[in-house]
């Protein structure tokens, strides 16, 4: 296989095709203002604030109040411990329930399933518009996990 | 079977295709970096960093490989670096499926996130699943045929085409 393709193609145009392709698109991010900053997360903005996970750890140690912002059957399934569900999908309604309880903690840690899940980053910006400072819990549950610290899978209803 | 695809007329047939969807696959990943960078973060693979590396550069290089395949220059290269972007989609779909992550979109063509139910395509169509895999294959397929394909085409090339 690798012989008929050594024969069929020239190596240099394919290294250049590539080279020219991702040269153009840095360019394209960096001149053509709809770019975006390639060291951090497009999903945080500014106002967001970050925590690690093992800092997460520290601040639930101390008695922070956790949120989870997947949809319900998730935080039903497994959560971090003593965690509340606040999905990002139903937060009015879910926001009205937990609201005494939010306004009382010390502090608020929101996250939801990893890198890729923007609505722990909602939910945080629609506390803050709320008056209610939360922290995110950078890249989310898979991060937590990976640093080894626990989750209750106890079923809920 | 065999015949019919190395037929030159079905060859430039396939490679305009593939061309045409490549380009077409690029625009609105061009258009919107940001928005094709969180459809990205949805597979999960590589953190946020190196997943933003390839929503600014992968439309491009579909961009130019896509153009390359429909002026007829370069295509046999064109058509490898195609290849080679569908093997690292399998790759990275069969890893997606591998871990149970539910993909809302690819961002294969369209980045635009929140489609409603009845939107078309359909979400087993905009999502990483069996329909992207076969999708893909069939791409690879045609791509490689490509590759193995005459140097020259009679109806596009005979004066034209970059060396």
């Amino acid at each position: 296989m690798l012989l008929f393709l050594d024969m069929a193609a020239d190596w240099k145009r394919f290294v250049l095709i590539l080279v020219a392709g991702a040269s153009l698109g840095l360019a394209w991010n960096a001149a053509s203002g709809r770019g975006f900053a390639l060291g951090q997360s497009v999903l945080v903005q500014t106002g967001d604030e970050l925590v690690a996970a093992p800092d997460g750890k520290r601040l639930l140690d101390e008695g922070a109040l956790f949120l989870d912002a997947r949809p319900r059957d998730f935080w039903r399934m497994s959560r971090i411990p003593g965690s509340l569900p606040l999905p990002e999908e139903d937060f009015e309604r879910s926001f009205q329930e937990a609201e005494p309880r939010l306004r009382r903690a010390s502090a608020i840690v929101v996250y939801c399933s990893g890198y890729g899940c923007e609505a722990s980053h909602l939910v945080a910006r629609k506390l803050r518009e709320k008056g209610i400072a939360a922290a995110i819990l950078d890249e989310g549950l898979p991060a937590w996990q990976d640093a080894g610290l626990p989750l209750d899978t106890e079923p809920r209803s | 079977m065999t015949r019919l695809l190395a037929n030159t007329r079905v060859q430039l047939v396939l490679r305009l295709l593939l061309g045409a969807l490549f380009v077409y696959a690029s625009l609105d990943k061009i258009a919107s970096p940001p928005a094709f960078a969180k459809a990205v973060y949805q597979w999960q693979v590589g953190g946020p960093v190196p997943s933003n590396v390839v929503a600014v550069t992968l439309p491009w290089i579909e961009l130019v490989a896509g153009l390359l395949l429909l002026a007829g220059a370069w295509k046999r290269e064109a058509a490898l670096v195609i290849a080679l972007l569908l093997v690292v989609f399998l790759v990275a779909a069969g890893s997606v499926m591998a871990r149970g992550i539910d993909v809302e979109n690819c961002g294969c063509v369209s980045v635009a996130a929140n489609a409603p139910p009845s939107a078309w395509p359909p979400s087993w169509m905009r999502g990483v699943g069996w329909f992207l895999v076969t999708r893909n294959l069939l791409l690879l397929a045609a791509a490689l045929w490509i590759v193995r394909g005459p140097a020259r085409l009679p109806l596009l090339e005979t004066n034209g085409g970059l060396p």
